[in-house]
């Protein structure tokens, strides 16, 4: 479990105070994939290197496993890093060794005995799937095979907490997937609580259980995944959701809307799970015999759970409409106006 | 010719002598002080203001003196060391002060080159700061470092020709004894070869150096 309380960090530039962080509460449980999302300047990177002391908070405390780490000194430091791994967006592999020495260097440094170096680094490899890669160059080897060596360097202590610098962010998208994946994977595996920060929202609706929404050194929104993405409140949040998600409706489209001489009855429906299996457009469409023009609709899944969301135009009397609209809500469906939609 | 083969090969020997020997000693000042001139530095490893600014006003000086002045300058310490402030080996001492502090710009060059992601992974995973020197720093910029270390073989042979002017013999004072002073062309083209072939030489064999510690 990694807990921050109140942590702040300012930084001095010049004659000026920067405040990267900001008064942060926030806890991560044991297991958990949590995700720290922000653009660049937010805090991100400073929050992730206060868990391994790499930046020391300027106040407040950062608390692993209930152990305050803000007061450790020299040795203890070193100790305590032992035990959280981390990734790099760049990989920040030793280009002068081979792989092999990458991956054992963690191991290197703790005078690990050396047949026990080569058994363990031997797993760690095929763990990641790059045992046959053992005598290469990192310069001989792809963005993702890169990171995979980044990801079993980092494992190589038995960490209980990873950490994730924009660990995708240099990476294609299908890579990225594959790395993911892989992420995934150690996190059921081995139960290991992994925080990674991030400015794709993809990689948050991908692999996190929960979010935060870093800005100017805050966090302005937190909670499940589930919840961010099918309600986020914040509009820096609501960008970034719409960022994978989107339903913006195309200008003439809108334009016909904002129309205030025409009454358009359009609502956003969305079905969350179970729900989405449901004809229930169809037989709306035809109980209170309307015509359902839809103008936008997408199905995706979160957390596993299947999301669907349609913007979808009402035509027929006023009256009607509402009787389908509740009904629509009694099937435990959300439907809201658009009436403005999205300036 | 007014030198016989003999002479010409004395002179040769004084000038690897005198360049490897100095070489040797400057390169023990210049891998202390430029190591030191890297971690010391704001937000590096051992960070100390007070040992950077005076380090880097210590060099500066010794970097800003001309090779023959330093020579001329430092001659009482220079019998205090050797014994005596003439001859091939006490043109050692002046070439020493000269190459460390030269040296030690050089390889605080070549270690900053180092990304400082690796610093920072290295950081991450628990290591010292002498772990990180000796298992991150150097390995990492060794490569750059050889190519940097052979720039200060090629200066040192090239300082070493000044140290005729105090009797040290080698190379350049033959060629500037017999082949300037007594106009003999022959002997200032034949030392002058010899410094070309010795420079190609050393050069080459630390650029093929470089590439093989590349990779280890």
């Amino acid at each position: 479990m990694i807990q921050f309380k109140e942590v702040t960090k300012t930084y001095q530039s010049g004659k000026e105070d920067v405040h990267a962080l900001n008064g942060i509460d926030l806890t991560v449980e044991t297991g958990e994939i949590y995700g720290v999302i922000g653009f660049s300047g937010a805090g991100k990177s400073s929050l992730i290197r206060t868990v391994n002391l790499l930046e020391r908070p300027s106040s407040g405390h950062v608390l692993i496993n209930g152990k305050d780490i803000s007061k450790l000194s020299g040795s203890e430091i070193r100790k305590t890093r032992k035990d959280i791994g981390m990734i790099f967006q760049h990989f920040n592999l030793l280009n002068s060794k081979t792989v092999f020495h990458n991956v054992a260097m963690p191991l290197i440094l703790a005078n690990t005995p050396k047949n026990k170096i080569k058994e363990q680094v031997k797993e760690l490899l095929d763990f990641v799937g790059l045992a046959d890669q053992a005598e290469k160059y990192p310069d001989q080897l792809s963005g993702g095979q890169k990171q995979r060596i980044g990801i079993a360097r980092a494992l190589a202590t038995n960490p209980s907490v990873l950490l994730c610098d924009e660990a995708t962010s240099a990476l294609d998208p299908q890579t990225t997937q594959s790395i993911l994946e892989l992420l995934r994977r150690i996190n059921r595996e081995y139960n290991i609580t992994i925080l990674l920060i991030t400015h794709e929202m993809g990689v948050i609706r991908e692999i996190c259980d929960k979010v935060a929404v870093l800005e100017a050194g805050k966090v302005i929104e937190q909670g499940t995944v589930f919840d961010i993405f099918t309600n986020p409140q914040q509009p820096t949040t609501q960008r970034f959701v719409r960022s994978v998600m989107n339903d913006e409706l195309p200008e003439s489209l809108l334009k016909k809307i904002r129309d205030p001489n025409q009454n358009h009855a359009i609502y956003r429906i969305q079905f969350i799970g179970a729900s989405v299996g449901q004809p229930l457009m169809s037989r709306i469409s035809r109980e209170y015999n309307l015509d359902l023009n839809v103008l936008f609709g997408n199905i995706t899944e979160l957390q596993g759970e299947p999301y669907g969301n349609l913007i979808v135009e009402f035509n027929g009397p006023a009256s009607e409409i509402q009787k389908a609209l509740a009904d629509i809500r009694l099937n435990k469906v959300q439907a809201e106006e658009v009436r403005n939609y999205a300036s | 010719m007014l030198v016989s083969n003999e002479q010409i090969l004395e002179a040769l020997w004084e000038t690897l002598y005198m360049t490897g020997v100095s070489f040797l000693f400057s390169l023990l000042v210049g891998s202390v002080l430029g190591l030191l001139l890297v971690v010391t530095r704001k937000g590096h490893l051992l960070e100390n203001e007070p040992v950077s600014k005076v380090l880097n006003v210590i060099i500066n000086i010794f970097r800003s003196v001309p090779f023959i002045i330093l020579m001329v300058a430092i001659i009482p310490l220079t019998r205090l060391i050797v014994g005596t402030s003439i001859g091939t080996s006490a043109a050692i001492v002046p070439l020493v002060f000269y190459a460390g502090p030269y040296i030690a710009r050089l390889i605080e060059n070549s270690l900053l080159e180092v990304d400082e992601g690796v610093i920072e992974a290295a950081k991450a995973m628990g290591a010292s700061p002498l772990q990180i020197i000796f298992r991150f720093l150097i390995p990492e910029a060794l490569s750059s470092l050889v190519l940097a270390l052979t720039i200060a073989i090629v200066g040192l042979i090239g300082a070493s020709a000044m140290a005729g002017a105090i009797g040290g013999g080698g190379l350049g004072d033959l060629a500037i004894t017999y082949g300037y002073q007594r106009f003999d062309t022959m002997v200032m083209f034949l030392t002058v070869a010899i410094l070309v072939v010795l420079v190609q030489g050393v050069q080459s064999g630390g650029n093929l150096l470089s590439r093989q510690v590349r990779r280890r």
